[in-house]
């Protein structure tokens, strides 16, 4: 390992205990508060960014959607907020606890782990919904807190990590040793990134076209680090993706389906979406959508199926989003709608399986330079 | 014509109430037993209000035969702290239809006391067994005598009579009679329950064939007030009640005999001297004052006649016209009719025509009815279209229907004098409803007094909510005259207003643990059918039952609003109590600290306070 690598590591590792320092330290001075609170004869309190349809808007700079400054207040002394302030309590009191043992756990984690204490929580939906809530108080991410989705995206390519997870702490690992992909999981975010020799990272939407491309060795023959999204990408998916972007200074290409749902994949990497519009650092505003368009659907003469009903509402919907008003994004939302068709990835295997990867994905590649 | 009315007349009353008993309740065995407690617990209760006594009531029934299945003959006996009746009217008051006391316009329970003699009349037909009386109006000594009643003559037949030593005054009266307990028995000792509540001034016993007691107790030391006894109001009044006025107002003119002749002067003060015409004119003007009509009529009559006693017997009045102004008289002496004139100016032919033709009308309106004075009178009369002076004995028939009418038909007679009523009052209501319910919450109302049909009313009610009422949905107790309504519920003027009442307005959903207590005192209940238990829907009384009810309900929803607050602030607490613990628990661990902050400070002032 060269000098300038254990400095890269040695300074990663400083970054990761810095930032969990950081949280530990919020969520310590959000307890003393409330803390105070209570010891001088108050209801204790909080504000919380408002999350109501109405305070969600679309910041033009970030390229995100954002909360607008309304914020509701959050009052132990409100019987009917008193359960949900509780629960949120015991949740920052348990991320607390997560984050300083270094352990991580998922949603679903979190939704049983809550009936240990007396704060029982109806279903996972609101337990959800305080972990949301949890991210809006604090600005943070959940994974941050080491609270998970449950795993479903992978990652495949010349990528060195090194966990900082208990017990594997300096451990380093090369993701192109498993040809199945690696699961983007708690070790996996939380991993430092060390070293690449990739020149691009290439999303793609399906586990299918995954497998395909590492078959077809795309990871070697355009240098690149191939992510699986598995539908909508996960939030500790697109932490990855801004990371790689950020720290490895590798751009993003995005490759879905040809139809609405696979544009606003696309368009969530790319700019969040209205769910998280309540946390930064979640978008890669530099990604680019690469297809399937609308208009490749013609140029390439892909077999389609038409559209559903909820297809095309869907269509309409996104004609009213800020994000869809110029461009790519508008240009083949238009043509979906004329079409009232769509294709998906695997259309091209029409042509042979390899035509996607030999003669799709370069011209591409080669295009998405000019975006 | 007078063979007709001796037919009638052999019909005594007691025969025409044993033919007609179904009408006074006495159908079947079970019906009867109910009547027959009834009667006599109504009049024992009666009895102790009328002398203002505390009533103690005993009611007992037993059978003769137990083993026997009913319908089978009973012993049923009532007894009571009342004044007791009087040795020699006992036997009439027991052995007779159509005797009693209880006459005159107010308030009382029965009418008549015609009620017990039925059931003493129902137990001799079918048990054939005498009525026990013990009677003791001075608490020392008892008169017991056992009766059988002559159905045909409606006389007494006594069978024995002997006085004992007691210690306590009252009357006990026992009968036997063939009754169905196993039926009536649940209506009875509902009547016994319902009756105590409207009577807490009452101790009342009751002891079932089975032995069972059953006993209310006393819950208030405090009578009502008495009725009084009023005059009737002109609404409501027919043809054939103004003509029995007008008898009582019109007299005949006496006869001149020995003894009436006797009565004059001892009332002149003449008894001694013989005196003159002219003397007794003058003497009969310083007394006048005090003189009887009678003596003021023969007076009157002499003033005409111009003559002394002496002369006086020896004529005999045939006819006194005073339309004519002609006085017409017998002469035993000159065995011939003469005829003298009468000055109308005079007043003693003022005396004579109000003798013969009754009151003015003006003077009818004023003494005969209640709350009648001179210048409603003289409005009245205008009204109806008479002069205020007409007389009443000069009316024609066709005159008499159109005064009823107007007498209807007059808006300006002020609303009838309830003080013939006699309410229970809102006091001794609550207090009763207070000991029988044990309620959460209780209000009582008694509306003032209103009137339907010149019959004065008046509403009271009470409304008691949760607490010991374990019935789900509205139970009403329904009164009249403070007798407990069991029957024929569903047409009951009471029932339609509280169904009419939407009780979720009032904060009371659902089926609400609700007692209502509705008693209506009128000097006539407007019952709907002839057996007394539901009142018809009388606009005016419906009116006050509406009100009365509106304003209870209105309390009640002030009580459930409190009680929903205090509830929704015990709920509160108990979150708390719940959750801020566990926010300590948990900040303590975020913020590092050792201790728990203090926030006890918080849950004690959220605690609500225990004595709302």
């Amino acid at each position: 390992m060269s000098k300038e690598t254990q400095n890269k590591i040695n300074a990663a590792k400083k970054k990761a205990t810095e930032k969990q320092k950081n949280i530990l330290e919020m969520l310590k001075s959000h307890g003393a508060k409330i803390y105070d609170d209570l010891d001088s004869g108050k209801f204790p309190k909080f504000s919380i960014p408002s999350r109501s349809v109405g305070n969600i808007v679309y910041d033009k700079k970030l390229r995100q959607y954002i909360l607008g400054n309304s914020v509701a207040v959050r009052s132990s002394r409100n019987t009917s907020q008193l359960r949900s302030f509780t629960q949120l309590m015991w949740l920052a009191f348990f991320a607390n606890k997560l984050t300083n043992e270094k352990k991580s756990s998922t949603l679903r984690d979190i939704y049983y782990s809550s009936q240990a204490f007396a704060i029982e929580f109806e279903d996972q939906s609101e337990s959800d919904n305080i972990i949301v809530d949890l991210e809006a108080v604090t600005s943070k991410p959940r994974e941050d807190f080491h609270i998970f989705p449950e795993e479903r995206s992978s990652i495949f390519g010349d990528l060195t990590i090194e966990y900082t997870i208990p017990g594997y702490e300096g451990k380093t690992m090369n993701l192109s040793n498993h040809p199945d992909g690696y699961s983007i999981g708690p070790s996996l975010t939380t991993a430092e990134l060390v070293d690449t020799s990739a020149e691009i990272v290439i999303a793609i939407e399906k586990g299918g076209l995954f497998t395909r491309f590492v078959e077809e060795q795309i990871d070697k023959k355009f240098k690149s680090i191939i992510i699986n999204t598995g539908g909508q990408a996960p939030r500790s998916t697109r932490t990855l993706l801004k990371r790689l972007h950020d720290e490895m200074k590798l751009p993003v290409i995005v490759l879905t389906d040809g139809d609405v749902y696979g544009e606003h994949i696309a368009m969530v990497i790319k700019s969040g979406s209205a769910n998280a519009a309540h946390l930064r650092e979640l978008t890669v505003p530099d990604a680019k959508w690469v297809g399937v368009w609308a208009t490749d659907i013609e140029k390439y003469k892909l077999p389609t199926i038409p559209m559903t009903e909820s297809d095309i509402k869907r269509c309409y919907d996104l004609q009213k989003d800020p994000r869809y008003q110029d461009g790519i994004w508008k240009k083949e939302l238009d043509v979906f709608l004329r079409l009232k068709r769509k294709a998906e990835l695997e259309a091209f295997s029409k042509y042979g399986l390899t035509n996607i990867t030999d003669k799709y994905l370069p011209q591409k590649l080669e295009l998405a330079k000019s975006l | 014509m007078s063979s007709i009315k001796e037919k009638f007349n052999q019909i005594s009353p007691s025969e025409f109430f044993y033919r007609n008993r179904d009408l006074a309740g006495f159908s079947t065995p079970t019906r009867s037993l109910y009547t027959a407690v009834r009667e006599f617990v109504e009049n024992g209760l009666d009895a102790c209000d009328q002398k203002e006594i505390l009533p103690e009531i005993h009611l007992s029934i037993k059978a003769v035969e137990p083993d026997k299945p009913d319908p089978k003959p009973y012993i049923l006996t009532v007894k009571d702290n009342g004044p007791g009746i009087e040795t020699k009217h006992v036997p009439l008051a027991f052995g007779t239809v159509l005797y009693g006391s209880k006459f005159g316009l107010k308030q009382a329970r029965g009418m008549f006391g015609l009620g017990a003699t039925m059931a003493i009349l129902y137990g001799q037909i079918t048990t054939n067994k005498p009525v026990s009386v013990k009677s003791s109006t001075d608490g020392k000594i008892s008169d017991e005598f056992e009766l059988l009643l002559d159905i045909q003559k409606n006389k007494p037949v006594i069978l024995k009579h002997k006085t004992k030593e007691v210690s306590k005054r009252g009357l006990s009266v026992s009968i036997c009679l063939e009754g169905d307990y196993s039926k009536a028995g649940a209506k009875i000792r509902d009547y016994v329950y319902q009756t105590s509540l409207i009577t807490p001034y009452a101790s009342i016993t009751f002891e079932d064939p089975k032995d069972e007691k059953f006993h209310y107790s006393r819950i208030i030391k405090t009578m009502p007030k008495p009725p009084t006894i009023i005059r009737p109001h002109p609404y409501g009044i027919d043809v054939e009640t103004i003509r029995r006025m007008m008898v009582e107002s019109q007299f005949e003119i006496p006869v001149m005999d020995d003894a009436m002749m006797e009565k004059v002067r001892k009332d002149l003060g003449l008894s001694k001297k013989n005196l003159s015409f002219t003397a007794i004119m003058a003497k009969a003007k310083t007394k006048w004052k005090n003189l009887s009509r009678q003596v003021r009529v023969v007076v009157a009559l002499m003033s005409f006649l111009k003559m002394d006693f002496e002369k006086l017997n020896k004529i005999r009045i045939e006819d006194v016209d005073i339309t004519n102004k002609k006085l017409t008289y017998w002469d035993f002496g000159d065995s011939q009719s003469k005829t003298v004139d009468m000055d109308s100016e005079s007043p003693y032919y003022r005396q004579l025509a109000n003798t013969t033709q009754g009151e003015t009308l003006t003077a009818f309106l004023t003494k005969r009815f209640q709350r009648v004075g001179p210048t409603t009178a003289i409005k009245f009369a205008e009204f109806a279209g008479f002069k205020p002076e007409k007389r009443l004995g000069t009316m024609t028939n066709q005159e008499l229907v159109k005064l009823s009418d107007a007498l209807q038909k007059f808006g300006d007679f002020m609303t009838p004098d309830p003080s013939c009523l006699a309410p229970l009052g809102e006091e001794p209501l609550e207090k009763g409803m207070k000991k029988f319910f044990n309620p959460d919450f209780l209000a009582v109302i008694q509306r003032s007094a209103s009137a339907y049909s010149g019959f004065p009313f008046i509403v009271e009610m009470g409304i008691a909510y949760g607490g010991e009422i374990n019935t789900r949905g509205i139970k009403v107790y329904r009164y009249a005259n403070r007798i407990p309504l069991l029957y024929d519920e569903g047409s009951d003027v009471v029932l339609k207003v509280v169904n009419d009442i939407d009780w979720s307005r009032y904060k009371a959903k659902g089926d609400p643990p609700l007692v209502i207590v509705s008693h209506i005192c009128s000097t006539r209940i407007p019952y709907k059918t002839v057996g007394k238990e539901n009142v018809a829907d009388r606009q005016e009384i419906e009116r006050e039952l509406k009100l009365s009810i509106q304003f209870l309900a209105r309390k009640l929803s002030i009580f459930m609003n409190k009680r929903g607050q205090a509830e929704a602030a015990k709920k509160r607490a108990n979150l708390y109590a719940k959750y801020i613990p566990l926010i300590a628990q948990f900040c303590t661990e975020l913020s590092g600290k050792k201790k728990e902050p203090n926030y006890k400070k918080i849950l004690e002032e959220e605690m609500p306070a225990t004595n709302e």
